[in-house]
């Protein structure tokens, strides 16, 4: 239940914008192959969090 | 009107898209590009898929003016072809709005395949000829950066599948959710309607739930890192595709009837005798003949028998019905015949469409656009005046309104002591309605126009009007 009525913000996205949550959850909706390009979008995200943790915190 | 002197119009429901914007010249629907658009505009105009789209009927016709008029400060402007009754998806029935999303699914992938993409994805990118769909938004073309997922997937959520999700799920009515909502129903919105056990109906878990809980997720994450993200991580064309499949099975499956209704068998049941019947058919089809009309409206349409009558005589009927059940049994019926010059609308006359969106006019308002030379009211006034208890004059003003001067309207008095006219007195207070009576409905008629034929049905409790509008 992340974020239902404290990110009403996501609700009023712009006409031509295509949202970025809109965007991966296609991936998911595409079957296996999407699912693993999901899943290395996040994966990635999750190395580069982890390499700039250090610098971050400073 | 701004500017006057050039005769341009700006169409104030085209504005979205900053690139292209339509507008009116002369009788002329024409669409004005910015460089980039005309780039874009130029590369489909020269591909086999701008041509197929348009020889199948699924692309409205476009060609560029060329040399491009000087008047007008665009790049390059389009001329398409006139869409005769511009309608919203709010007024469409179930199975209207399915095939428009069917419509849709099938020109992306059409698009994807051979290079294309849609900048957006919504339901007003779809008019209709008749009871067949087209895409209008010419605009809405680009070329495919590979790698990308569909711009267009949340527009398509909140304006088509959305709604028809709502319909065929829960069994609520779309059309009030998208006339409330210019944009749509979103994805928030939604995942509180499916909640509980509703969760796993199908295409819910994915394109509501995950489909919020991403939005939600990524509120703050720009579209353009994660369009890299994806390119990066291996979103493809293919998947682009496998996902516009996976819609198109998804929407195909979602075939639902709205229930049967009260009216749907009206036919059948009403207190119509077959020579009454026969009767009323022949007054119709000698006052259309005698019209001419260009454009015909049926009001109260139910099954289409009259609004078929007037489509011999007219180029374009537009049937209005309240009651979405049968206007979606009529459409199937009209689709399936391939009729494209009868196109059927829900809606209720006594609340009809209000302009809607920026300034009440992006949407226009069923009355500003529903002028006809020939207007039909057949077996409907008893419904407002005594249904709906608008004052009788009130409903012959509205009446003559939708009527162009000089145009027919052909008008049915149903007497109150017809048999269906005293179901709905019975359901009244006794004496609420002492005008109406046949005398003060021929009075109030000769103040609005000619009474140029009258006919008394054989049962003697109905009588049929054609009234040619003042001018
Ligand atoms: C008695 S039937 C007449 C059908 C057809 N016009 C005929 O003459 O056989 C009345 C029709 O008008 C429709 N109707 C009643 N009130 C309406 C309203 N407020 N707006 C639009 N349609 C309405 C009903 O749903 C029904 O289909």
């Amino acid at each position: 239940m992340t974020g239902e009525g404290r990110k009403a913000a996501v609700t009023h996205l712009a006409y031509l914008d295509a949202g970025s949550g809109s965007l991966i959850v296609q991936a998911v909706v595409g079957g296996v192959a999407g699912v693993a390009v999901a899943a290395k979008l996040y994966w990635r995200r999750l190395v580069t969090r982890f390499r700039r943790q250090p610098t971050d915190q400073g | 009107m701004t500017v006057p002197d050039t005769g341009v119009r700006v169409e104030p429901g085209s504005f979205r898209d900053p690139g292209n914007r339509v507008f009116h010249r002369a009788g002329e629907v024409l669409r004005g590009l910015d460089e980039r658009s005309a780039r874009d505009w130029r590369a489909l105009s020269a591909s086999d898929l701008f041509r197929d789209l348009t020889a199948a009927g699924h692309l409205v016709g476009t060609e560029e003016l060329v040399p491009t008029p000087v008047d007008v400060p665009w790049a390059a402007v389009l001329r398409h072809d006139r869409i005769p009754f511009v309608s919203h998806p709010y007024e469409w029935s179930y199975a209207m709005l399915r095939d428009a999303a069917l419509l849709h699914l099938d020109v992306l992938r059409a698009a994807l395949e051979a290079g294309f993409t849609t900048k957006d994805g919504s339901a007003y990118n779809v008019q209709w000829r008749g009871a067949r769909p087209v895409f209008i938004d010419v605009g809405s073309f680009e070329a495919l950066r590979d790698g990308e997922p569909w711009a267009g997937y949340r527009q398509f959520c909140q304006t088509l599948l959305y709604p028809l999700l709502i319909q065929a799920h829960l069994g609520l009515d779309f059309q009030p959710f998208l006339r409330a909502r210019i944009d749509g129903v979103e994805p928030d919105q939604m995942r509180r309607l499916f909640a509980g056990t509703r969760r796993w109906r199908a295409g819910v878990p994915t394109h509501v739930h995950l489909h919020g809980a991403m939005q939600a997720r990524h509120a703050d994450a720009s579209s353009s890192d994660v369009r890299a993200q994806l390119r990066a991580a291996g979103f493809s064309r293919e998947l682009a595709l496998a996902t516009v499949r996976g819609l198109t099975r998804l929407v195909r499956r979602l075939d639902h009837r709205p229930g049967d209704s009260h009216w749907t068998d009206y036919q059948r049941t009403c207190a119509y005798s077959v020579p009454d019947r026969q009767a009323k058919e022949d007054f119709v089809d000698r006052a259309a003949a005698a019209t001419a009309p260009h454009s015909a409206l049926d009001l109260g349409a139910n099954d289409g028998r009259y609004a078929r009558i007037a489509a011999r005589h007219a180029a374009y009927v537009v049937a209005v019905e309240q009651d979405p059940g049968v206007v979606d049994v009529l459409y199937r019926a009209l689709r399936d015949e391939g009729e494209g010059r009868i196109l059927p609308l829900v809606m209720d006359l006594a609340d009809p469409s209000p302009g809607g969106g920026w300034r009440g006019v992006e949407r226009a308002a069923f009355v500003d656009r529903a002028r006809a030379d020939l207007v039909l009211a057949l077996a409907l006034v008893h419904h407002l005046a005594i249904g709906r208890n608008v004052p009788l004059p009130d409903v012959l003003d509205q009446l003559a309104a939708l009527t162009e001067p000089g145009g027919s309207l052909v008008v049915e008095f149903v007497h109150p002591d017809d048999p269906m006219a005293r179901r709905l007195l019975a359901n009244k207070p006794d004496g609420l309605f002492p005008d109406y009576r046949w005398d003060a409905f021929e009075a109030l008629l000769a103040r609005r126009g000619r009474v140029v034929a009258r006919a008394e049905l054989p049962s003697g409790t109905r009588t049929l009007y054609q009234v040619v509008m003042g001018g």
